[in-house]
């Protein structure tokens, strides 16, 4: 029974992509959504997380939940309270981008009472060219791991597997091979398989349609502006 | 094995795993706790030793002990924690010991922030502690190249019993970029007779210390070291040029910096205006050679750093007056853009005084 807002829960291992999917996904809810808010729950990075995003947030009408502007470079474990302003109001599109692995994990588990009858999805983001989760084993593990953490049941599986800009369509393979023994043996669902911009021309012969999402790099460099 | 996708703090842990080192001691801080974080998970498994210590200082004497029985060892840290090592790798150098230390700087003076900077570059190429000495100094500027100077540096250290630093900022220790480790065989540190195992009957009982109490002893020794850094100056300086053949000015940067005054001088190029660089990669040595064989040739120098003005006291000293040298620098943890590198680089160039 849902009370609250349409919420979906960004997770996975350390460096796998969660930030830009969740930039990339609050852009396109809001293409549909009048309200959307990305959340920024991550207390284990000091730089590149969605509140580095804050101007593109800005542009596009999207609601950034977040420190203060002044804590935000702060090193200091920062959930904002304004978080519960939006997941209980049924208007509220919320993407909530959680830290890498268990310990950013850790963070999502107070809000377990919160969001329990809620439905939340919740994404399990893969990237098999990252250490430690190249391997069934290692992937498995660090789902479970996240699950126990945040007091919650993955939900979905994205199959996020790059390697930047260097990305070729044998790297997403090499991830999407991963991601469908993962799904197996979890028996969790693969929803869908992301490809960057510069790949997208080779989405249809690669995989249907429906299971491809293409996306953008958004959290850039300064010598890549 | 193919491209992996990894975060500047674990390529550093990674590459010196490659590199043989088998035992870590750190105490961790932002932006470089990643690395403490993986060596703390690598080295069990290639039958290592990870070691929290209770503190900096703690932690760069277990290196100096462990470098004594000749193991290939490192610690790390940023800004204020590499401030506290700074007495141990004196101990390390006056004794004559090899290790990597590396420094992933933040925004200083004093507590600072936790954002990217260049300004420790005073104190990893005057020596940093007390006493007369230089440390190398290799400073990356993409992921790949840590993997190639982390290697070096143990390199380094081992050839010339020496402690090493590895420079970087918390942009370089943070991002994220594909990376390649081409040599998975497993390197072992060269037989070593003067590390401290164990006498088993066979010589003198070795003795590793920095106390000498006898002042011409002492000399001595300094003798020895200064010849051994005679030697570093002389054959490991390491720095890349581009387009300096026909340049009229001439940017040095290094680290992250050059990345970004890389696009600027192209984007001057692309406006007609004959703009090369200099990235020294090895900050001590100091690479003088390019500066002396384009200072009579070129119209000035612009020296780009994250600082208040560091490494251009080095280009002084190596252009000598033959140039005019002048310097672009942010502070703070800003990150200069290069829009307003390639601006200075148009002001310098226009003949605008700065």
């Amino acid at each position: 029974m849902k009370k609250g807002a349409d919420i979906t829960i960004i997770t996975g291992h350390f460096g796998s992509g969660k930030t830009e999917m969740s930039v990339n996904l609050a852009l396109e809810a809001r293409r549909t959504n009048e309200k959307v808010a990305v959340a920024d729950l991550d207390i284990v990075n000091p730089y590149y997380r969605a509140r580095d995003a804050r101007a593109i947030f800005a542009e596009n009408g999207i609601e950034l939940i977040a420190p203060a502007e002044r804590l935000a470079a702060s090193d200091l474990p920062i959930v904002s309270g304004d978080i519960y302003r939006v997941i209980y109001d049924p208007a509220y599109k919320v993407i909530v981008d959680a830290g890498g692995d268990k310990d950013g994990a850790t963070a999502l588990g107070q809000f377990y009472n919160d969001w329990k009858d809620m439905d939340p999805e919740v994404l399990f983001i893969l990237n098999a060219n990252r250490p430690y989760v190249s391997t069934l084993d290692g992937a498995v593990d660090t789902l479970l791991k996240i699950e126990k953490a945040s007091r919650l049941k993955i939900t979905g599986i994205i199959n996020n597997s790059n390697v930047g800009n260097e990305t070729t369509l044998a790297d997403v393979e090499k991830g999407l091979d991963l991601s469908r023994a993962l799904s197996e043996k979890l028996d969790i669902p693969l929803l869908s398989t992301t490809l960057s911009q510069h790949l997208s021309a080779d989405a249809d012969s690669f995989l249907p349609v429906s299971q491809v999402k293409v996306i953008s790099r958004y959290i850039k460099l300064p010598w890549e502006r | 094995m193919g491209k992996v996708l990894m975060k500047g703090n674990e390529v550093i842990a990674e590459a010196a795993v490659h590199a043989g080192c088998k035992y870590f001691f750190g105490y961790p801080i932002t932006p470089q706790s990643e690395l403490v974080a993986y060596m703390a998970r690598r080295l069990p498994e290639v039958g290592g030793l990870f070691l929290q210590a209770e503190s900096e200082v703690a932690a760069i004497n277990m290196v100096y002990g462990a470098a004594g029985t000749g193991v290939r060892v490192m610690t790390s840290s940023s800004s204020p924690g590499f401030s506290l090592k700074q007495e141990g790798i004196s101990y390390l150098v006056g004794a004559e010991l090899p290790a990597l230390i590396v420094n992933v700087v933040r925004g200083g003076p004093g507590l600072g922030n936790i954002q990217p900077a260049q300004s420790d570059y005073f104190q990893v190429t005057k020596g940093g502690g007390h006493g007369d000495y230089h440390t190398p100094v290799l400073a990356p500027s993409t992921l790949q190249e840590i993997i190639e100077l982390t290697e070096a540096a143990f390199d380094i250290a081992d050839r010339y019993r020496t402690p090493v630093i590895l420079l970087g900022d918390g942009m370089l220790g943070q991002m994220m970029e594909p990376v390649e480790f081409k040599n998975l065989t497993e390197r072992q540190p060269g037989e070593k007779d003067w590390t401290t195992t164990g006498t088993r009957g066979d010589g003198k009982p070795r003795i590793i210390t920095s106390l000498e109490l006898n002042a011409d002893a002492l000399e001595k020794r300094n003798e020895k070291l200064q010849h051994k850094f005679a030697l570093i100056k002389q054959n490991e300086v390491r720095y890349e040029t581009y387009e300096i053949e026909d340049a009229d000015y001439i940017v040095t940067a290094y680290g992250t910096a050059a990345r970004i005054a890389m696009n600027a001088i192209n984007n001057a190029r692309a406006d007609g205006l004959k703009i090369g660089m200099i990235r020294p990669i090895t900050l001590w040595p100091f690479p003088e050679q390019p500066f002396i064989e384009t200072r009579d040739k070129v119209k000035g120098y612009i020296s780009v750093e994250m600082s208040a003005g560091q490494m251009v006291e080095d280009v002084r000293l190596a252009v000598n007056g033959k140039a005019p040298v002048t310097f672009f620098g942010r502070t703070g943890g800003v990150v200069p853009t290069q829009e307003e590198i390639y601006e200075y680089i148009m002001k310098v160039a226009g003949g605008v005084e700065v």
